[in-house]
Protein backbone atom coordinates (compact mmCIF):
# COMPACT_ATOMS: atom_id res chain seq x y z
CA UNK A 1 0.00 0.00 0.00
CA UNK A 2 2.98 2.31 0.38
CA UNK A 3 4.95 3.19 -2.71
CA UNK A 4 7.73 5.51 -3.50
CA UNK A 5 7.73 7.71 -6.53
CA UNK A 6 11.40 8.24 -7.29
CA UNK A 7 10.81 11.33 -9.36
CA UNK A 8 9.02 13.31 -6.68
CA UNK A 9 10.55 11.47 -3.68
CA UNK A 10 7.16 11.28 -2.02
CA UNK A 11 5.71 8.39 -0.06
CA UNK A 12 2.08 7.59 -0.72
CA UNK A 13 -0.38 5.64 1.37
CA UNK A 14 -3.97 4.86 0.61
CA UNK A 15 -6.75 3.55 2.79
CA UNK A 16 -10.28 2.52 1.85
CA UNK A 17 -12.77 2.10 4.67
CA UNK A 18 -16.11 0.39 4.02
CA UNK A 19 -19.15 1.59 5.98
CA UNK A 20 -22.56 -0.08 6.38
CA UNK A 21 -24.21 2.80 4.51
CA UNK A 22 -23.34 5.85 2.42
CA UNK A 23 -24.84 8.07 5.13
CA UNK A 24 -22.37 6.79 7.70
CA UNK A 25 -19.46 7.15 5.31
CA UNK A 26 -20.51 10.75 4.68
CA UNK A 27 -20.80 11.45 8.43
CA UNK A 28 -17.32 10.05 8.98
CA UNK A 29 -15.95 12.21 6.19
CA UNK A 30 -17.44 15.41 7.60
CA UNK A 31 -16.23 14.60 11.12
CA UNK A 32 -12.69 13.71 10.07
CA UNK A 33 -11.91 16.32 7.42
CA UNK A 34 -12.14 19.73 9.18
CA UNK A 35 -8.95 19.62 11.28
CA UNK A 36 -5.63 20.43 9.66
CA UNK A 37 -2.57 18.23 10.01
CA UNK A 38 -0.79 19.32 13.21
CA UNK A 39 2.51 19.28 11.33
CA UNK A 40 2.84 22.24 8.98
CA UNK A 41 4.82 20.65 6.14
CA UNK A 42 5.91 17.33 4.77
CA UNK A 43 2.49 15.66 4.80
CA UNK A 44 -0.88 16.08 3.18
CA UNK A 45 -3.98 13.92 2.99
CA UNK A 46 -7.21 13.90 1.08
CA UNK A 47 -10.49 12.37 2.14
CA UNK A 48 -13.23 11.41 -0.30
CA UNK A 49 -16.39 9.32 -0.21
CA UNK A 50 -17.76 7.09 -2.93
CA UNK A 51 -21.03 5.30 -2.10
CA UNK A 52 -20.35 3.76 1.30
CA UNK A 53 -16.56 3.81 1.16
CA UNK A 54 -14.38 6.47 2.74
CA UNK A 55 -11.04 6.80 0.93
CA UNK A 56 -7.97 8.52 2.32
CA UNK A 57 -4.83 9.34 0.32
CA UNK A 58 -1.64 10.48 2.01
CA UNK A 59 1.44 12.03 0.47
CA UNK A 60 4.49 12.46 2.71
CA UNK A 61 8.18 13.31 2.52
CA UNK A 62 9.34 10.87 5.19
CA UNK A 63 8.17 7.48 6.45
CA UNK A 64 8.17 8.61 10.08
CA UNK A 65 5.86 11.55 9.37
CA UNK A 66 3.58 9.31 7.30
CA UNK A 67 3.40 6.72 10.08
CA UNK A 68 2.46 9.30 12.72
CA UNK A 69 -0.29 10.76 10.57
CA UNK A 70 -1.76 7.40 9.59
CA UNK A 71 -1.72 6.15 13.20
CA UNK A 72 -3.39 9.31 14.40
CA UNK A 73 -6.04 9.04 11.68
CA UNK A 74 -6.82 5.43 12.57
CA UNK A 75 -7.34 6.41 16.23
CA UNK A 76 -9.68 9.19 15.16
CA UNK A 77 -11.51 6.96 12.71
CA UNK A 78 -12.12 4.31 15.36
CA UNK A 79 -13.48 6.96 17.77
CA UNK A 80 -15.89 8.21 15.10
CA UNK A 81 -17.03 4.66 14.35
CA UNK A 82 -17.53 3.86 18.03
CA UNK A 83 -19.55 7.04 18.43
CA UNK A 84 -21.77 6.11 15.48
CA UNK A 85 -22.24 2.64 16.88
CA UNK A 86 -23.21 3.88 20.33
CA UNK A 87 -25.31 6.90 19.40
CA UNK A 88 -26.48 6.18 15.86
CA UNK A 89 -29.98 5.13 14.86
CA UNK A 90 -29.18 1.42 14.91
CA UNK A 91 -28.33 1.21 18.64
CA UNK A 92 -30.06 4.08 20.48
CA UNK A 93 -28.75 4.78 24.01
CA UNK A 94 -31.05 3.59 26.85
CA UNK B 1 -37.17 26.29 25.50
CA UNK B 2 -33.64 25.67 24.28
CA UNK B 3 -31.49 22.71 25.32
CA UNK B 4 -27.78 22.74 24.53
CA UNK B 5 -25.21 20.04 25.16
CA UNK B 6 -21.60 21.23 25.58
CA UNK B 7 -18.35 19.26 25.17
CA UNK B 8 -15.14 20.42 26.86
CA UNK B 9 -11.70 18.77 26.78
CA UNK B 10 -9.09 21.42 25.97
CA UNK B 11 -6.85 20.53 28.93
CA UNK B 12 -6.82 17.65 31.38
CA UNK B 13 -10.51 17.76 32.23
CA UNK B 14 -13.11 16.12 29.98
CA UNK B 15 -16.61 17.28 30.72
CA UNK B 16 -19.99 17.16 28.98
CA UNK B 17 -22.86 19.24 30.28
CA UNK B 18 -26.46 19.95 29.35
CA UNK B 19 -28.20 23.29 29.93
CA UNK B 20 -31.85 24.15 29.42
CA UNK B 21 -32.62 27.87 29.58
CA UNK B 22 -30.09 28.61 32.30
CA UNK B 23 -30.64 25.41 34.25
CA UNK B 24 -27.76 22.94 34.50
CA UNK B 25 -29.37 19.53 33.92
CA UNK B 26 -26.15 17.51 34.08
CA UNK B 27 -22.42 18.18 34.19
CA UNK B 28 -20.31 15.00 34.52
CA UNK B 29 -16.54 15.40 34.31
CA UNK B 30 -13.34 13.34 34.50
CA UNK B 31 -9.83 14.62 35.23
CA UNK B 32 -6.65 13.16 33.77
CA UNK B 33 -4.21 12.94 36.66
CA UNK B 34 -0.55 12.31 35.92
CA UNK B 35 1.94 10.75 38.35
CA UNK B 36 3.61 13.16 40.81
CA UNK B 37 6.30 15.30 39.26
CA UNK B 38 4.81 15.20 35.77
CA UNK B 39 2.65 17.67 33.92
CA UNK B 40 0.06 16.43 31.41
CA UNK B 41 1.15 15.98 27.78
CA UNK B 42 -1.15 16.36 24.76
CA UNK B 43 -1.14 12.81 23.37
CA UNK B 44 -1.57 11.15 26.79
CA UNK B 45 -4.33 13.60 27.64
CA UNK B 46 -6.06 12.87 24.32
CA UNK B 47 -5.78 9.15 25.02
CA UNK B 48 -7.39 9.65 28.42
CA UNK B 49 -10.26 11.67 26.97
CA UNK B 50 -10.77 9.20 24.14
CA UNK B 51 -11.13 6.34 26.62
CA UNK B 52 -13.88 7.98 28.67
CA UNK B 53 -15.69 10.47 26.44
CA UNK B 54 -18.49 8.20 25.25
CA UNK B 55 -19.18 7.04 28.81
CA UNK B 56 -19.33 10.66 30.00
CA UNK B 57 -21.68 11.47 27.12
CA UNK B 58 -24.01 8.68 28.15
CA UNK B 59 -23.89 9.94 31.74
CA UNK B 60 -24.71 13.48 30.65
CA UNK B 61 -27.84 12.31 28.83
CA UNK B 62 -28.90 9.87 31.56
CA UNK B 63 -28.39 12.33 34.43
CA UNK B 64 -30.37 14.97 32.56
CA UNK B 65 -33.05 12.39 31.77
CA UNK B 66 -32.96 13.38 28.10
CA UNK B 67 -32.85 11.68 24.71
CA UNK B 68 -30.82 13.03 21.77
CA UNK B 69 -34.10 14.25 20.19
CA UNK B 70 -34.51 16.66 23.14
CA UNK B 71 -31.25 18.46 22.34
CA UNK B 72 -31.44 21.60 20.19
CA UNK B 73 -27.75 22.28 19.61
CA UNK B 74 -24.36 20.61 20.05
CA UNK B 75 -21.65 22.95 21.36
CA UNK B 76 -17.99 22.04 21.74
CA UNK B 77 -14.70 23.78 22.51
CA UNK B 78 -13.15 25.06 19.29
CA UNK B 79 -10.15 26.39 21.22
CA UNK B 80 -7.88 27.53 22.73
CA UNK B 81 -6.12 24.56 24.29
CA UNK B 82 -4.06 21.49 23.51
CA UNK B 83 -4.43 20.21 19.95
CA UNK B 84 -4.81 16.46 20.35
CA UNK B 85 -7.39 16.58 23.18
CA UNK B 86 -9.36 19.29 21.35
CA UNK B 87 -9.57 17.09 18.23
CA UNK B 88 -10.73 14.05 20.21
CA UNK B 89 -13.63 15.97 21.67
CA UNK B 90 -14.51 17.78 18.44
CA UNK B 91 -14.73 14.46 16.58
CA UNK B 92 -17.42 13.17 18.92
CA UNK B 93 -19.32 16.48 18.89
CA UNK B 94 -19.31 16.61 15.08
CA UNK B 95 -20.40 13.00 14.81
CA UNK B 96 -23.34 13.21 17.22
CA UNK B 97 -24.43 16.54 15.71
CA UNK B 98 -24.74 14.77 12.36
CA UNK B 99 -26.26 11.57 13.78
CA UNK B 100 -28.90 13.53 15.67
CA UNK B 101 -29.41 16.13 12.93
CA UNK B 102 -28.59 19.08 15.21
CA UNK B 103 -26.67 22.30 14.49
CA UNK B 104 -23.08 22.49 15.69
CA UNK B 105 -21.46 25.42 17.56
CA UNK B 106 -17.75 25.96 18.13
CA UNK B 107 -17.20 27.82 21.39
CA UNK B 108 -14.20 29.74 22.72
CA UNK B 109 -13.19 28.08 26.01
CA UNK B 110 -12.60 31.40 27.80
CA UNK B 111 -16.01 32.71 26.72
CA UNK B 112 -17.41 29.50 28.23
CA UNK B 113 -15.87 30.40 31.60
CA UNK B 114 -17.16 33.96 31.38
CA UNK B 115 -20.72 33.09 30.36
CA UNK B 116 -20.98 30.42 33.05
CA UNK B 117 -19.71 32.89 35.63
CA UNK B 118 -22.34 35.41 34.54
CA UNK B 119 -25.11 32.80 34.64
CA UNK B 120 -24.25 31.49 38.09
CA UNK B 121 -23.52 34.81 39.78
CA UNK B 122 -26.06 36.95 37.87
CA UNK B 123 -23.43 39.69 37.61
CA UNK B 124 -24.78 42.45 35.39
CA UNK B 125 -21.84 43.98 33.55
CA UNK B 126 -18.68 42.89 35.35
CA UNK B 127 -15.00 43.33 34.71
CA UNK B 128 -13.96 39.70 34.28
CA UNK B 129 -10.72 38.26 35.56
CA UNK B 130 -10.17 34.91 33.88
CA UNK B 131 -7.35 33.18 35.73
CA UNK B 132 -6.45 29.66 34.76
CA UNK B 133 -4.07 27.03 36.06
CA UNK B 134 -3.05 24.48 33.47
CA UNK B 135 0.14 22.54 33.35
CA UNK B 136 2.61 22.61 36.25
CA UNK B 137 5.50 20.38 37.24
CA UNK B 138 4.33 19.02 40.57
CA UNK B 139 1.69 16.54 41.72
CA UNK B 140 -1.59 16.91 39.90
CA UNK B 141 -3.81 15.25 42.45
CA UNK B 142 -5.17 17.49 43.77
CA UNK B 143 -4.10 20.27 41.41
CA UNK B 144 -0.79 22.11 41.99
CA UNK B 145 -2.57 25.36 42.70
CA UNK B 146 -4.66 23.68 45.37
CA UNK B 147 -1.50 22.32 47.02
CA UNK B 148 0.09 25.78 47.01
CA UNK B 149 -3.10 27.25 48.44
CA UNK B 150 -3.18 24.78 51.34
CA UNK B 151 0.50 25.31 52.15
CA UNK B 152 0.12 29.08 51.89
CA UNK B 153 -2.57 28.98 54.58
CA UNK B 154 0.10 27.68 56.98
CA UNK B 155 2.71 30.26 55.92
CA UNK B 156 3.18 33.61 57.61
CA UNK B 157 6.60 35.01 56.83
CA UNK B 158 6.50 37.31 53.81
CA UNK B 159 9.48 36.91 51.51
CA UNK B 160 9.90 39.64 48.93
CA UNK B 161 9.55 38.32 45.40
CA UNK B 162 9.75 40.07 41.99
CA UNK B 163 6.57 42.00 41.24
CA UNK B 164 6.04 42.81 37.57
CA UNK B 165 3.08 44.80 36.35
CA UNK B 166 3.16 47.20 33.42
CA UNK B 167 -0.17 48.84 32.74
CA UNK B 168 -2.52 45.97 31.98
CA UNK B 169 0.25 43.41 31.51
CA UNK B 170 1.68 41.04 34.09
CA UNK B 171 4.79 38.92 33.84
CA UNK B 172 5.37 35.75 35.83
CA UNK B 173 8.69 34.70 34.31
CA UNK B 174 10.73 36.86 36.71
CA UNK B 175 9.09 35.41 39.78
CA UNK B 176 9.40 31.87 38.44
CA UNK B 177 13.14 32.07 37.73
CA UNK B 178 13.72 33.84 41.04
CA UNK B 179 11.93 31.09 43.00
CA UNK B 180 13.81 28.38 41.09
CA UNK B 181 17.14 30.03 41.94
CA UNK B 182 16.68 30.90 45.59
CA UNK B 183 14.11 28.48 47.02
CA UNK B 184 16.52 25.61 47.53
CA UNK B 185 19.01 27.86 49.31
CA UNK B 186 16.38 29.57 51.45
CA UNK B 187 14.75 26.32 52.50
CA UNK B 188 17.94 24.45 53.33
CA UNK B 189 19.39 27.37 55.27
CA UNK B 190 16.19 27.51 57.30
CA UNK B 191 15.61 31.12 56.34
CA UNK B 192 11.99 30.29 55.70
CA UNK B 193 9.70 27.30 55.28
CA UNK B 194 8.07 26.06 52.08
CA UNK B 195 4.77 27.28 53.49
CA UNK B 196 6.17 30.81 53.71
CA UNK B 197 7.29 30.69 50.07
CA UNK B 198 3.83 29.53 49.00
CA UNK B 199 2.28 32.28 51.09
CA UNK B 200 4.59 34.91 49.57
CA UNK B 201 4.00 33.59 46.06
CA UNK B 202 0.25 33.96 46.46
CA UNK B 203 0.47 37.40 48.08
CA UNK B 204 2.69 38.67 45.27
CA UNK B 205 0.92 37.11 42.30
CA UNK B 206 -2.55 37.87 43.55
CA UNK B 207 -1.59 41.49 44.25
CA UNK B 208 -0.54 41.76 40.64
CA UNK B 209 -3.89 40.38 39.50
CA UNK B 210 -5.79 42.69 41.83
CA UNK B 211 -3.83 45.68 40.51
CA UNK B 212 -4.64 45.01 36.86
CA UNK B 213 -8.26 44.26 37.68
CA UNK B 214 -8.55 47.56 39.52
CA UNK B 215 -6.95 49.38 36.60
CA UNK B 216 -9.43 47.79 34.18
CA UNK B 217 -12.32 48.80 36.42
CA UNK B 218 -11.06 52.38 36.56
CA UNK B 219 -10.72 52.53 32.76
CA UNK B 220 -14.19 51.07 32.16
CA UNK B 221 -16.01 52.67 35.09
CA UNK B 222 -17.06 49.22 36.23
CA UNK B 223 -18.58 48.43 39.62
CA UNK B 224 -18.55 44.64 39.39
CA UNK B 225 -15.79 42.03 39.29
CA UNK B 226 -16.28 38.42 38.22
CA UNK B 227 -13.45 35.91 38.75
CA UNK B 228 -13.57 32.80 36.56
CA UNK B 229 -11.13 29.98 35.75
CA UNK B 230 -9.66 27.32 38.02
CA UNK B 231 -7.56 29.76 40.05
CA UNK B 232 -10.81 31.58 40.83
CA UNK B 233 -11.45 28.83 43.42
CA UNK B 234 -8.60 30.23 45.52
CA UNK B 235 -10.03 31.79 48.69
CA UNK B 236 -7.11 34.15 49.27
CA UNK B 237 -7.48 35.59 45.77
CA UNK B 238 -11.20 36.07 46.40
CA UNK B 239 -10.38 37.70 49.74
CA UNK B 240 -7.82 40.13 48.30
CA UNK B 241 -10.08 41.03 45.39
CA UNK B 242 -12.88 41.53 47.89
CA UNK B 243 -10.82 44.07 49.83
CA UNK B 244 -10.11 46.06 46.68
CA UNK B 245 -13.79 45.94 45.67
CA UNK B 246 -14.93 47.10 49.11
CA UNK B 247 -12.56 50.07 48.90
CA UNK B 248 -14.14 51.04 45.57
CA UNK B 249 -17.71 50.24 46.59
CA UNK B 250 -17.83 47.51 43.95
CA UNK B 251 -19.30 44.00 44.08
CA UNK B 252 -17.27 40.81 43.77
CA UNK B 253 -18.62 37.63 42.15
CA UNK B 254 -16.98 34.20 42.10
CA UNK B 255 -18.16 30.64 41.45
CA UNK B 256 -17.34 27.37 43.21
CA UNK B 257 -15.19 24.52 41.91
CA UNK B 258 -18.05 22.92 39.98
CA UNK B 259 -17.93 25.84 37.57
CA UNK B 260 -14.55 27.59 37.93
CA UNK B 261 -12.80 24.41 36.89
CA UNK B 262 -13.24 23.41 33.22
CA UNK B 263 -16.59 21.70 32.63
CA UNK B 264 -19.01 20.89 29.82
CA UNK B 265 -21.92 22.99 31.08
CA UNK B 266 -19.95 26.22 30.61
CA UNK B 267 -19.52 25.38 26.93
CA UNK B 268 -23.22 24.55 26.74
CA UNK B 269 -24.07 27.91 28.33
CA UNK B 270 -21.91 29.92 25.92
CA UNK B 271 -23.36 27.79 23.14
CA UNK B 272 -26.89 28.56 24.36
CA UNK B 273 -26.23 32.33 24.14
CA UNK B 274 -24.58 32.07 20.73
CA UNK B 275 -27.23 29.75 19.30
CA UNK B 276 -30.11 31.93 20.47
CA UNK B 277 -28.47 34.95 18.83
CA UNK B 278 -28.38 33.05 15.54
CA UNK B 279 -24.84 31.68 15.36
CA UNK B 280 -24.03 28.24 13.97
CA UNK B 281 -20.75 26.57 12.94
CA UNK B 282 -20.68 24.77 9.60
CA UNK B 283 -18.88 21.42 9.73
CA UNK B 284 -16.22 22.60 7.26
CA UNK B 285 -15.44 25.50 9.62
CA UNK B 286 -15.45 23.38 12.77
CA UNK B 287 -11.67 22.82 12.86
CA UNK B 288 -10.07 23.20 16.25
CA UNK B 289 -7.42 25.78 17.01
CA UNK B 290 -4.83 25.88 19.79
CA UNK B 291 -4.71 29.65 19.74
CA UNK B 292 -8.00 31.47 19.97
CA UNK B 293 -8.07 34.93 21.51
CA UNK B 294 -11.08 35.86 23.59
CA UNK B 295 -11.39 39.16 21.71
CA UNK B 296 -11.62 37.37 18.35
CA UNK B 297 -15.13 36.19 19.20
CA UNK B 298 -18.00 38.25 17.86
CA UNK B 299 -20.35 38.72 20.80
CA UNK B 300 -23.72 38.76 19.07
CA UNK B 301 -25.76 38.01 22.19
CA UNK B 302 -24.92 41.07 24.25
CA UNK B 303 -24.81 44.83 23.59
Amino acid sequence: MAATDGERNKLEFSLDVPFPSSREAAIALRSLSPDREPRKGGISKQLTVSDSTLSVRWSADEARILRVSVNSFLDHLSLVMETMEMFGPRCPPQ
Amino acid sequence: MTVVIGFEGSANKIGIGIIRDGEVLSNPRRTYITPPGQGFMPSDTARHHRAVILTVLKEALEQAGLKPADIDCVAYTKGPGMGAPLVTVALVARTVAQLWGKPLLGVNHCIGHIEMGRLITKANNPTVLYVSGGNTQISNDPSPGYNIEQMAKRGSQYVELPYTVKGMDVSFSGILSYIEEVSHKMLSSGQCAAEDLCFSLQETLFSMLVEITERAMAHCGSQEVLIVGGVGCNLRLQEMMGVMCKERGAKLFATDERFCIDNGAMIAQAGWEMFRSGQVTELEDSWITQRYRTDEVEVTWRD
